[in-house]
């Protein structure tokens, strides 16, 4: 019963990953049959055509998720030591967590006349800075958790040793935050690479990341599409998560 | 030297944690009183009392905190049967591995599943029409864009049950779940004793935080609601986006009037947190 139980389970989650990627492949799906009629490579062909615009879609995604992880966690990494050593450490923690809980696209709803004053809205610069306002808490969230006495201490031992302060960055506490930094860029990733309302309404529809694609499919009931992108959005995360699971998080637990 | 780059660290973190959520709540609490924007006519209680007065925004309030309620108790009863059944298979084999791939999908994506798997027209519509047990897709219930959120919670549940299985087989191991059934067994309790007595007790308190900040991401969920519900009653995220996009601008000001709510909310509920449970917020002490 156990076993059948696991693997009923595991049938469930690869289920909607085999749903999609058949979905992608399908071209006509009449009510009643079970699968789509022909199931073929021509939609994922789209993706090499200039005019789909997908596989630009996928990369400006991409780019996007990569320099708001990428700047995030550094920024979050060297202000988090601070934070965490701070006499007010949980008062600014307080402060981190309300952007972090707060649903992204009403807070782009009520930053959303700022982006226009400064002539951001509906441009790529103005996506990129909305989606670091809720990642960077988020980085100093994850990060905060490293920073403890015993990091302190192994920081203090190596200037005690005489190490510089650049010496002691670049020998002991890189390497000893190796999977934390790890860990931070991966999470602040999947927070901009699955990121819909604050990017379609900042961006205006202008800026199409994948996931803004995935809704536009769906609008126009192009199902087979919505599938094909929906395969290329769960992709990246999955190979993340893998790494993620493989390497980190058998030391490091999230919140 | 260390003093100024604490203060420029600080400052930092504060001009783009803090001041962005600030900004834009002084901003909506400005429109909402009618002190900014196209239909500004100076300070005005009006459209605070329309929004309070108005049933739908209350419906809205009432329709996420269900949602939001029947997602969480769902997904903590299946996280905690999973761990406690299957606690060694979830550490090593194919298990270990698999619980993870939930995490890989978007909540957008999510939703376009649920709702080619859950509609008049979708897969297991089909499926029961194949088996013969409806006759057409119209006797199929309607479990997209309904007035439960039939969907919506099917979709929020496929998406937390994963994390909160991480969570609790994390748990498990590091509160020493293990020895502690060990030693309850020796001293003569029954299985139903040690899940209902010590298990959950010890992985509810342990959870409590990120089950209140799970409420909270639930209550203002946007793209699943968006996909898989309906505009009334719709949950606040929606209910503040649709009011704003509106073609009626007097919709506008208690589209803010809701946000300046749900941020109120939210910050009350986390400074409640700091004041009771101050140790969540430095892992140190915790």
């Amino acid at each position: 019963m156990k076993k059948a139980l696991q693997i009923l389970f595991i049938l469930s989650i690869f289920f909607p990953i085999a749903f999609l990627l058949v979905l992608s492949l399908g071209r006509n799906w009449p009510y009643p049959e079970l699968l789509p009629q022909s199931l073929s490579l021509e939609n994922w062909e789209f993706l090499q055509k200039s005019d789909s615009k997908l596989l630009q879609t996928f990369f400006l995604s991409l780019g996007i998720s990569i320099l708001v992880a990428t700047v995030t966690t550094a920024l979050a990494f060297i202000t988090s030591k601070h934070i965490a050593l701070s006499k007010y450490r949980n008062k600014l923690m307080l402060l981190a967590y309300i952007p972090y809980v707060l649903s992204p696209v009403i807070l782009a709803a009520t930053l959303h006349f700022f982006f226009i004053y400064a002539g951001i809205s509906g441009n790529v610069s103005g996506v990129l800075l909305a989606q670091f306002f809720i990642a960077y808490p988020f980085g100093v969230i994850i990060l905060n958790n490293f920073w403890n006495h015993k990091t302190k201490a192994i920081e203090e031992l190596s200037r005690t040793l005489g190490s510089s302060n650049w010496q002691t960055f670049k020998n002991v506490l890189l390497p000893i935050s190796k999977n934390a930094l790890l860990l931070c860029f991966f999470q602040t990733f999947l927070v901009s690479w699955f990121e819909f309302g604050l990017t379609n309404l900042i961006g205006v529809g202008s800026v199409q990341t994948l996931t803004v694609r995935v809704f536009s499919f769906v609008n126009e009931a192009n199902i087979f599409y919505a599938a094909l992108a929906s395969c290329l959005l769960i992709l990246p995360p999955m190979i993340l998560i893998w790494i993620n699971k493989r390497y980190i998080f058998a030391t490091e637990t999230v919140i | 030297m260390k003093l100024k780059s604490k203060y420029i660290s600080i400052t930092i973190f504060i001009l783009f944690a803090a001041v962005p959520v600030l900004l834009g709540f002084g901003y909506a609490l400005l429109y909402s009183f009618g002190l900014t924007g196209i239909l500004s006519e100076g300070f005005t209680t009006e459209y605070w009392e329309k929004t309070l007065l108005a049933t739908e925004f209350w419906k809205s309030l009432g329709f996420s905190l269900m949602i939001a309620l029947v997602v969480m108790i769902i997904s903590l009863f299946f996280s905690i049967w999973i761990v406690i059944s299957w606690t060694k298979n979830l550490y090593k084999g194919l298990l270990s591995y698999v619980t993870y791939l939930p995490l890989a999908f978007p909540s957008i994506v999510m939703a376009f599943f649920s709702f080619q798997l859950l509609s008049k027209s979708g897969f297991i519509s089909r499926l029961i029409f194949n088996l013969g047990w409806i006759d057409d897709l119209t006797q199929f219930p309607d479990w997209t864009n309904d007035a439960y959120g039939v969907a919506i919670i099917f979709s929020l549940c496929l998406l937390i049950t994963p994390f909160f299985i991480i969570l609790y087989s994390n748990l498990y191991q590091n509160e020493r779940i293990p020895e502690l059934k060990a030693l309850a067994q020796t001293l003569g309790a029954k299985k139903n004793q040690i899940t209902t007595k010590i298990i959950v007790p010890i992985l509810l308190k342990k959870s409590a935080f990120t089950i209140m900040l799970f409420v909270i991401f639930v209550m203002g969920t946007y793209e699943i609601p968006l996909l898989l519900g309906r505009q009334d009653p719709s949950m606040l995220s929606v209910f503040i986006i649709q009011k704003l996009q509106k073609f009626n601008l007097a919709d506008i000001p208690q589209a803010y009037a809701v946000a300046v709510i749900y941020i109120l909310l939210i910050a009350t509920l986390i400074a409640v947190v700091y004041k009771t449970r101050p140790a969540f917020f430095n892992p140190e002490k915790n």
